[in-house]
Order: C-alpha cells, then sequence, then structure tokens
C-alpha cells in the first residue's frame, strides 16, 4: 500500500490531460460570466471608481485605482483573457494576464476582500505553469504538433490539492466553540431565511442551525476526501451539488462562490469522465486529426525547479493560514491572520465607528463624518478589523494636515457587536491611532475580548 | 453502478431544481412556528406608510389653499394662516421621510423635497455647511427669469425647490412685501411640483404594496432590510445635518446657525423631535402594534436588547425636547443642550448599526455587494 501511494504521489507519473481541459474550459467560462455580472451591477464603478480612498495591502500600496477608464478597461482584459483561457488561445499569455489583471483588481481595497478571490487568483496562478491548453485549444490548431495526451500527475493533483485546501481549511475553521456549541452565527443568520418554500418554517428551530453547522463542519472536513476515492466520487459530488445549491439559495450574497466550487469540483473525476464529458463538445473528434501516431507526455524543462516550487507553494499553502496562532487573543474579535485563511461565512459581526481628529498645537478638534472619506461598504469593513481601522486612522491624519492641521491625532470610539453577543468598546479610545503603525504586529490598543454579557 | 450513480446525481439535481425553482409564496405559512414576518410588512405598509402618504396629499393640499390666499392678499394674517399649514406640511413630510426605499426612492422624493445635503459631502471647499441649505441666489434667479427647470439633479436644484424654498419665499425677510406675479408663479410650480411627486409616490405604493409586503427576506435590498437600514441613515441624518454639524461638532465649534432645518420659518426643533418619533415608529412598527420591528427582536430573543433601544429612544427624545426652537438661537445660546441631545443619538445610532443589525443578520450598507 506503501509503494502504491508513493507511485501515485511520484513526480514522474503521468495521467491523461482531459481533467486539466475541462477545467480550463469551465474556468474561463465562469470568469468571463464573473466579469459581466460584476460589470453589468455597475460594481467596477461603484466599488473601485467612485472611492475617495482604497485601503491597500500592506506591501502593495502602490497598487491603486486606475480611474474610470484603466478600471474599464482592466475588466475587459480579465473579460477577454478568460475568454482566451476558455479558448485556450495564446493560453500562456492569457493565464499571465488574466492573473495580473485580476489580482491587481483584488490588490487595490482590501475592503473587497473575499475567500474565493483568493482562491480565483491561486488557481490562475497555477494554470499559468500548467499545460492546460496542449489539447482541445485553438493553440493547439496552430501547433498541431504540440498536442499532448498526457501530462504529469502533479498538474492534476495540485488542483485538487487546491480545492482540498479550500476545503479543509474551512473545515477546521468551523471547529470552534461558537460555531459547534453554539450554532453560531446560524441560529442568527437562519431566521431570516423563513421567506424559503418548504424549509421556510423550520428557520426558527434552533437544532435547524445546529444541523446546518454541523452539516458544515463535517462536509467542509471530510469532502474533499471522498472527491478523491473513486467509490465515494459520484456520492460525494451529488453533496457537492446539494451543499452549494443550497447555500446560494441561503446566502445569495456570496455570490459566483458556489458555481465556481461546483464545476472546480470536477478536477476529482476520472480521464475516462472528462473525455466522455468533453465528446459533447464541438469538434471534439477533428481534434485528432494531425495527432502524432504515439505523443509524448508533456514534459517541463526545469524539473528540479519546478518541483521545488510546488514543494514550496505546497507548504505555504499548509501553513500560512495557521498563522493566526502566532498572534495573542481571540481570532474573530482581533482578526489578525484572519484573511488569506479560507474563513468563509465564519461569523457575524458588526460595527459602529467615531473618530474625533485633534490638532496638538492649536488644540482644534472635531469629529469625523467617515462618509465624507468612505463608501458605506468600506466604512462597515473598516469599523470591525483593527488593520483597517489604523490604516483609516492614518489616512484621517493626512487628509486633515491639508486641510491645514499641523500635528493631528485621531482617536476613535468604536462599539462592535460579535456573534449575536452585545456591542462594546472595540479599541482603546485614548490611543492616537494616527501614531501607530501599520503591519503585521499584534495591535496592543484593540481591547481584550471577554465574553460576558451584559 | 454507473446506472445508480447517473440516476443519484439525476434525482439531487431534480430536488434542487425543485427546491430553487418552486414558486416563492414568499409567505410565512406557519406563523405558529415563529414570527409572522409577512403580517409585520402588512402592518408597515397599511398602518403606517400607505395612511401616511394619503395625508401627506391632503396637507400640501391645504398649503396650496392657505398658499393661494397668501399670494392674492400677503399680510401678516395670511402669512400666520401659511405658517401654520406649513408647520402642518412639513411635519407631514418629517413622519413619511422615513420611508426613503421603493417609491420615494425612485422619484429622490428626500432630494426633491426636503434635502438634507446628503452624508458623503458636508462641507463645500470653502469651508461651508452644504447640509439644509436654502440657495437663495438661484431661486432669485428663476424668479427672475421665470424659466429654470425643477427636475435638475444639481445640489443648486434641490436647495431652491421643496420645502426648503418655500420655507424661504413664504418665511424669508420681506416676504410679504416682495410678492408679486411673479414670485407667486415660482410658489405654485413649486408647490404643483411637490403635488406631482408625492401623488406619483402615493399612486405607485398601491402597487408596490404587493411587492413590499411579498418579500419577507433580509438580504440586502429586501423590504426588512430598508427598514433597518433606514433606521440608521435616518438617525445619521438626525445626528449631522440636523443637529451636530450645524452645531460645529465637525468644524471645531464654528455653528452654523443658517443652516438648519427650516431655518426662515424656525421649527427646526419640532421638525428634529417628530423626526424621532418617526424613526422610532418606524421601529415598532406605529407603537404597540404587536408587528414591527422591535417584536420580531423579541421573538428572536433579544427583548433586552428591545428594552434597552426603547429606553434610549425616550432618552434621546427627553434630550432634543429639552432644546427650544428656534434652533438656530440655541445653537448659539443652549450649545451644551444640543451636545447632551447629539450624544443620546449617537448611542442610539450604536445600537441599530451594530447590536439591532447584527441580530436581524442585516447588513447595514446602502449598496449591493458580493460578500463571504
Amino acid at each position: 500500500m506503501f509503494k502504491s501511494l508513493q507511485q501515485k504521489l511520484s513526480f514522474d507519473k503521468t495521467v491523461s490531460i482531459a481533467p486539466l481541459i475541462t477545467f480550463r474550459i469551465v474556468f474561463g467560462l465562469l470568469m468571463f460570466l464573473s466579469i459581466v455580472r460584476f460589470w453589468w451591477n455597475g460594481w467596477i464603478q461603484s466599488i473601485y471608481v467612485e472611492p475617495k480612498f482604497h485601503f491597500t495591502y500592506v506591501g502593495f500600496e502602490w497598487v491603486q485605482s486606475l480611474g474610470s477608464l484603466g478600471m474599464h478597461l482592466l475588466f475587459l482584459c480579465i473579460a477577454v483573457s478568460s475568454l482566451m483561457i476558455l479558448l485556450g488561445l495564446f493560453y500562456r499569455l492569457a493565464t499571465i494576464l488574466f492573473f495580473i489583471s485580476f489580482t491587481y483588481v483584488e490588490l487595490i481595497d482590501v475592503t473587497t476582500y473575499l475567500n474565493h478571490y483568493y482562491f480565483i487568483s491561486l488557481v490562475a496562478f497555477l494554470l499559468i505553469f500548467l499545460p492546460a491548453n496542449k489539447d482541445y485549444a485553438l493553440d493547439m490548431r496552430l501547433h498541431p504538433e504540440q498536442r499532448r495526451l498526457t501530462v504529469p500527475a502533479w498538474c492534476v493533483g495540485i488542483l485538487r490539492f487546491q480545492m482540498a485546501v479550500v476545503y479543509v481549511f474551512a473545515g477546521i475553521a468551523k471547529l470552534n466553540p461558537d460555531w459547534l456549541l453554539e450554532a453560531l452565527p446560524m441560529r442568527i443568520w437562519l431566521p431570516g431565511k423563513t421567506h424559503l418554500p418548504i424549509v421556510g418554517s423550520l428557520m426558527y428551530e434552533t437544532w435547524v442551525a445546529y444541523l446546518f453547522s454541523w452539516f458544515g463542519a463535517v462536509y467542509d472536513l471530510l469532502i474533499a476526501f471522498f472527491l478523491l476515492n473513486k467509490k465515494t466520487r459520484p456520492y460525494a459530488f451529488a453533496f457537492v451539488l446539494i451543499f452549494h445549491i443550497a447555500t446560494a439559495i441561503f446566502f445569495p450574497a456570496i455570490g459566483m462562490f458556489p458555481y465556481v466550487m461546483i464545476a472546480n469540483s470536477l478536477i476529482f473525476f476520472s480521464a475516462n469522465f472528462h473525455q466522455k464529458l468533453q465528446s459533447y463538445l464541438p469538434f471534439y473528434n477533428n481534434r485528432l486529426k494531425n495527432l502524432a501516431s504515439n505523443p509524448q507526455p508533456y514534459r517541463f524543462h526545469f524539473n528540479y525547479l519546478i518541483k521545488a516550487a510546488l514543494y514550496v507553494y505546497i507548504a505555504f499553502q499548509l501553513i500560512f493560514p495557521f498563522r493566526y496562532l502566532l498572534y495573542p487573543g481571540h481570532l474573530f474579535w482581533h482578526e489578525e491572520g484572519f484573511r488569506f485563511s479560507w474563513r468563509v461565512m465564519l461569523m457575524e459581526k458588526s460595527g459602529a465607528a467615531y473618530f474625533t481628529v485633534k490638532d496638538k498645537i492649536s488644540q482644534q478638534k472635531l469629529e469625523v463624518n467617515n462618509r465624507e472619506f468612505l463608501t458605506p461598504l468600506q466604512e462597515k469593513m473598516m469599523s470591525t478589523q483593527p488593520d483597517l481601522i489604523v490604516k483609516y486612522a492614518h489616512h484621517l491624519a493626512k487628509e486633515y494636515k491639508k486641510k491645514g492641521m499641523q500635528q493631528p491625532a485621531v482617536y476613535g470610539e468604536i462599539y462592535v457587536a460579535l456573534n449575536g453577543q452585545r456591542s462594546r468598546l472595540f479599541i482603546d479610545s485614548s490611543v492616537n491611532l494616527a501614531a501607530e503603525k501599520v503591519g503585521w504586529q499584534h495591535y496592543s490598543w484593540v481591547l481584550p475580548y471577554s465574553k460576558t454579557n451584559k | 453502478m454507473k446506472k445508480i450513480t447517473a440516476s443519484f446525481i439525476a434525482l439531487t439535481l431534480l430536488l434542487t431544481a425543485l427546491f430553487s425553482c418552486s414558486k416563492p409564496e414568499n409567505k410565512d405559512n406557519n406563523p405558529a412556528n415563529g414570527f409572522d414576518k409577512a403580517a409585520m410588512l402588512v402592518n408597515y405598509a397599511d398602518n403606517l406608510i400607505i395612511p401616511a402618504y394619503a395625508s401627506m396629499q391632503q396637507k400640501i393640499a391645504a398649503l396650496q389653499t392657505a398658499s393661494d390666499a397668501f399670494i392674492a392678499n400677503p399680510n401678516a394674517i395670511t402669512q400666520g394662516a401659511v405658517k401654520t399649514a406649513y408647520t402642518d406640511a412639513h411635519l407631514q413630510y418629517i413622519r413619511i421621510a422615513t420611508f426613503n426605499f421603493g417609491p420615494a426612492e425612485t422619484v429622490l422624493l428626500d432630494n426633491y423635497l426636503n434635502f438634507s445635503g446628503g452624508l458623503d459631502y458636508s462641507f463645500t471647499t470653502d469651508g461651508e455647511l452644504t447640509g439644509f441649505s436654502v440657495d437663495t441666489m438661484a431661486i432669485n434667479n428663476n424668479i427672475l427669469s421665470g424659466s429654470y427647470n425643477l427636475e435638475m439633479l444639481t445640489r443648486s436644484g434641490f436647495y431652491s425647490q421643496g420645502f426648503p424654498a418655500l420655507n424661504y419665499l413664504y418665511f424669508g425677510n420681506d416676504a410679504i412685501t416682495k410678492m408679486d406675479s411673479k414670485r407667486a408663479k415660482y410658489i405654485n410650480d413649486l408647490l404643483a411640483r411637490m403635488k406631482t411627486l408625492i401623488d406619483k409616490v402615493t399612486n405607485d405604493w398601491s402597487g408596490y404594496r404587493a411587492t413590499f409586503v411579498g418579500n419577507t427576506q433580509t438580504n440586502s435590498g429586501s423590504p426588512i432590510a430598508y427598514i433597518v437600514n433606514q433606521l440608521s441613515y435616518q438617525l445619521d441624518l438626525l445626528k449631522g445635518p440636523r443637529i451636530g454639524w450645524p452645531l460645529g461638532k465637525q468644524s471645531n465649534g464654528k455653528v452654523f446657525e443658517t443652516k438648519c432645518e427650516a431655518y426662515f420659518v424656525g421649527i427646526s426643533m419640532s421638525l428634529a423631535v417628530e423626526n424621532l418619533n418617526s424613526i422610532k415608529r418606524l421601529y415598532t412598527g406605529n407603537n404597540t402594534s404587536g408587528k414591527g420591528l422591535s417584536d420580531y427582536l423579541v421573538a428572536l430573543n433579544q427583548s433586552t436588547l428591545n428594552t434597552d433601544v426603547l429606553t434610549q429612544f425616550d432618552l434621546a427624545l427627553e434630550k432634543l425636547k429639552a432644546i427650544p426652537d428656534p434652533l438656530s438661537n440655541s445653537l448659539l445660546t443652549q450649545a451644551a443642550t444640543v451636545d447632551a441631545a447629539y450624544k443620546e443619538i449617537q448611542k442610539l445610532v450604536t445600537l441599530m448599526k451594530t447590536d439591532v443589525a447584527s441580530a436581524t443578520a442585516v447588513q447595514i450598507s446602502y449598496a449591493d455587494n458580493d460578500g463571504d
């Protein structure tokens, strides 16, 4: 058994290219539809053009909005490159363009961070290196001699790994007392879903919230393994369908995420399945016409480099989500090491933030109207996340300097309610936030969390 | 094996399709299991919103009558009658201002009738508070030229019509002596436009009602989310443009006494108190109806929170009532009294944006967008 596992994980093993081809087509199609939807909803304008200020990522302060024309062109670039990925046309260029433009957009504003955007960026990055255009692609019409029917097994494996990472870490994140023992935040969210047909009247029931919480946790933890196993795969996929369609119905605000996960789960299926699936595609049989009689498997140059990079990537994916362990305090309250860790729909948190700016020289003192600087979405996200609060305070200090203050100090009176608890003071109101550093360190000016209801 | 698999997948697809496509009845069929949201929305529509618009139509008609008499014979007595009718109409408008969603939002009723300046832009580049401005220059230009477009989407356009303009034209300096045919025409045009907009919103509600009461969802863009969002939005307006910004909270104590709501007639505090009363009514679903958002909170086991919110409403109301009209005067002479009310309103804003929003799982964001 150990030997077979070793064989399975061997770097030199080759498998059919078919799963990779389906993955490429579906990914391109879904990304194209996502961009159309985003554009159609007017979100390019309202999220990336209208805000006067953007919350940048540490180290990526140079990533700025490109203005109305620039942002629309950038989205056009994403849309065109996703179509090129779909068609397999100038694939390498298309994946690079897609990865850069999509990631650029996501890096503009932290308040738009979504785990599934991170997932898409990662997959796009992987696709750059994967030979997903070596069959059933326009590129192969241009270069039929490059057509390949088999690829190194890790090319399919790494995508399965990425899917599994999303699920398993989302499952691990759910292993917390609030989720398991109190069915929070499900118990808060489900009573808002009584409009649903058939199940609606159950939504006030506490046991339903527990059922959802536990089913969600077990599903996330195990689904990848059931998808990997050939015998359980069809049943597991049925669960994938049920689970994600249910989340789409219950939580329409999560947008395209369920469909992305359903479609990408196909990567777990066998080569036979994918070949059958692809045989329904137009011109599928034409593609074999110019194929060499005995095509070699796809080979990478710089094999050792690829191998090393692969290990680094895998290690990063496995370790990075655990970085929260390096921080003291309650994770949901402080949110240090919260993002980029597959914590999806994990808590109900809302805040109200009031800022005062004082000039140390003139003793001028005034209250800030957040809406003057932030959109409602930005204000909502900023009010509960310490790193955004301090970023915003720095921005305020800069703005009020422009308005004539000499040494603006920024103080925040912020209240946060977490997972159905009553709201309480979130940060030390006597700390001049303008003088606090932005970075990876623990923010000691956030008041400690205590779970005692008043 | 394969057949079983295929049929299993097919069955699942069928079930999910059934689940997602089955005709949405949008009614809590079994209210015994919990709170009946559909009944709550019916209460809001039939007992709170629709009658308030009907009453608004009557108040505008009464204002027109008094206004006609004032125009025909401008003197202190007819002006006094206009003041009564105007105050009635403006107070009634305050009562409907909290329903700034659906038909009212579509026609931008609040912008055209009683523009607060909004929350996103409170000072001009000159450092002047925008708030409840009256653009007297634009108004006088319009009167003089006799040609104007009241549908323009500009700040100056909003500030030269509706209640702000009327309160200047009826009660500004020399309102009696300045009356002439051109001014009369402008007043009548403003009244006609207000009537048109209010009639439209009232009529649209008869169609919109079914959509409103039929949607018991809580995600953004749903009636319940509108109500929860209005609570904090209206409180933000009360805290900022109505009280705090004229007081100078944003301007290091520099007071903008002329930027009070209905400055020329001097009823800002009556309006502010009615505003907070209306917000409370929106929260309770017309006080003891048993079918308001407050009752929904109680049904969600949040009765302590509900009691705290109601107590805070009453405390803020008490502090607000302690400020005498005209506010333009009180801002200068009783800043501490105004500040005390401001603080209590802020506590109410906090409760709405954090505790109430969290308990009802409604997002406070006036826009639609993905989340996870």
